[in-house]
């Protein structure tokens, strides 16, 4: 067994022991540094298939974007530093039967499937030939991914700003029940409290 | 490393992916199920890329492309996030009966 | 296997020597001020470590054990990564990857998360604050350094930093692109919250980040951002003072000179520039520093056109 071949085991079952954890663990930063951890042992595989670009931009595209995934989580999520212990998932049981039969079908064409062996040719430069290929050939590709991207900046801001063509964005907004179909939770009795602390200034 | 091994890899990640994305009640975590699902297929592509492709350059750019994607997804899915919690309070999927507020 | 080896030792004795000549230096720029007492700023570091090495760990309530273990030795991986980027000469590089500028630029993000991790993990009030507040300025300090090392590139047509180096052997980078340097000097002082730019373990905060750590893991921490400061200054020196170029002297000697002439330059601004508010340094990074960067880049692919 050859140094690549050993890194190349150690990095695939971090990716997807990581990548399991992401959904096993009970604070939602952890789980997004888990992804991280994945993130980066597939980079360190696309540094051995001498993708050197590849890899290396996953590893500065997922740290920023892994580092705003866990404000995020601490934000919105309750429990968020994972000092109890949760689990809120749906149809468990289907998501577990689809994840195992989306692996065993892909599984079995990647052991099944007949492809050709053309590996990169040796004088080959990735870098150079990504490059030329980016605003060469493919620009037209390339650029349409930018105007995309631009595309989504606008309409995220349209749809985070606090203020749209039909007012406050969080008019009218009343919490979840806390059983379905049930009162609002939290809400009113912050009101009450507000009342009776008017009350008490009287 | 051979191609069999890197697209059994992939196909975990994938597998995962896909268990995250339809069983996670949160926004958040689903997206993070999808980010595991195009983890497995730019691991895929790439693998692809070097032990099929001959180096052709289209290889690379469908991962440059993938990770594009990942970034709309993202920046999209936290919008989403945030204009769901103005007009719900909450960040379930459950909360998400209709587009209207 | 020879050369890997001298090649780690190299990096290896850059970290300690140069974590303590930031000591030093910074020791001595403080006394030239008149900003602290007068003492051995020689022996100062070391009493500093043994003091350091002799107090009992702290430890919080319920913290990410792991996490608050990890992160300061994650910090000064990065570092330790960063400085194996460094070209030496023509023929002595650690690590002479063809995309080493992107590699740099991946780093930065990666030590906003080991910082984040370290105020994060402790489970305690104003080492989170601290982390909140790095974040939310580092993703500034990660946009300008990117646009900063782009332009760097171009000359250059390539992403190895070895290549960089050697498109300076008529014109350094720092005339080349004048705004380059300051920018990069700037974004140096933030990724190691040094000096003014010390937002995340400041004293508003009791120390911020490290306010709950204490002993080795402190030291380890202090080790990390110094080791920081000193790979940030390398990087410099081979982006835009050229690196190994310079007459008479070897190459080596020449990094080593450029490293220190950062260095300095760095641990006397941080000693002399004014210290902001950081909401009030979060408007001048995003509305003044980043245009600013946008000016560069363009500067540099305007120069770069045959």
């Amino acid at each position: 067994m050859t140094f690549v071949d050993l890194t190349f085991f150690v990095c695939a079952a971090i990716a997807i022991y990581a990548g399991w954890r992401v959904f096993r663990t009970d604070s939602m930063v952890r789980a997004s540094f888990f992804l991280l951890i994945s993130f980066i042992a597939v980079g360190i595989i696309m540094l051995l298939l001498a993708a050197v670009y590849l890899g290396v931009a996953l590893f500065f595209m997922m740290a920023v974007e892994m580092m705003v995934m866990a404000l995020f989580m601490m934000m919105f999520m309750m429990n968020p530093a994972g000092l109890n212990p949760m689990n809120m998932v749906h149809q468990e049981k289907v998501a577990m039967g689809i994840g195992i039969a989306a692996f065993v079908a892909l599984s079995g064409v990647a052991v099944f499937g007949d492809f050709p062996s053309r590996p990169v040719p040796d004088g080959l430069d990735p870098v150079v030939s990504l490059g030329k290929e980016l605003l060469g050939n493919s620009m037209l590709v390339f650029e349409s991914a930018g105007v995309t991207l631009l595309a989504t900046m606008i309409g995220v801001v349209a749809m985070t700003s606090h203020r749209g063509r039909f007012g406050e964005a969080n008019e009218g907004s009343v919490p979840p029940g806390l059983e379905p179909g049930g009162d609002p939770a939290g809400k009113p009795q912050e009101n009450d409290q507000k009342q009776q602390g008017h009350h008490h200034h009287h | 490393m051979s191609l069999i091994s890197l697209l059994i890899v992939a196909a975990a990640l994938i597998g995962i992916g896909l268990y995250g994305a339809f069983s996670q009640q949160s926004f958040v975590m689903l997206m993070m199920g999808l980010e595991l699902i195009l983890n497995g297929v730019m691991l895929a592509a790439v693998g692809f890329w070097a032990m099929t492709g001959a180096g052709a350059p289209e290889g690379q750019l469908l991962t440059i492309i993938v990770m594009a994607v990942m970034a709309i997804e993202m920046a999209m899915g936290f919008a989403l996030v945030v204009a769901v919690y103005r007009g719900k309070q909450a960040d379930m999927t459950e909360s998400l009966s209709g587009f209207k507020h | 296997m020879v050369e890997t080896l001298f090649a780690l030792l190299v990096v290896l004795g850059m970290l300690a020597v140069g974590s303590y000549a930031v000591a030093v230096i910074d020791g001595a720029a403080g006394a030239v001020l008149g900003r602290t007492a007068h003492s051995n700023v020689f022996l100062l570091p070391i009493y500093q470590c043994a003091s350091f090495w002799l107090v009992p760990a702290n430890t919080t309530e319920a913290p990410d054990a792991w996490a608050w273990r990890l992160a300061p030795v994650l910090y000064l991986t990065f570092a330790a990564m960063g400085l194996a980027l460094v070209p030496w000469s023509p023929s002595f590089i650690p690590v002479d990857l063809t995309t080493g500028i992107v590699l740099w630029g991946a780093l930065e993000p990666l030590a906003t998360v080991a910082i984040f991790l370290h105020g994060w993990s402790a489970n305690s009030h104003f080492p989170l604050l601290g982390a909140y507040r790095y974040v939310s300025l580092g993703l500034s300090y990660i946009l300008v350094s990117m646009f900063v090392l782009i332009g760097v590139s171009l000359p250059a047509e390539s992403l190895q930093i070895s290549a960089v180096v050697e498109s300076q052997r008529e014109l350094w980078n720092v005339i080349r692109q004048p705004l380059g340097l300051p920018l990069f000097l700037i974004v140096g002082l933030g990724i190691s919250f040094w000096g003014p730019l010390n937002f995340a373990d400041s004293s508003d905060l009791a120390e911020g980040t490290s306010s709950e750590s204490s002993g080795r893991a402190k030291l380890l921490w202090q080790f990390g951002r110094a080791a920081m400061l000193v790979a940030f200054s390398a990087i410099g020196a081979s982006a835009f003072l050229g690196g190994w170029l310079g007459p008479v002297l070897p190459g080596p000697a020449w990094v080593i000179l450029k490293t220190l002439f950062i260095l300095v330059l760095l641990l006397v601004l941080g000693r002399l520039l004014p210290r902001l508010s950081p909401d009030r340094f979060l408007t001048l990074a995003w509305v003044l520093l980043l245009p600013l960067a946008f000016v560069d880049l363009v500067w540099a692919g305007v120069e770069a056109l045959p």
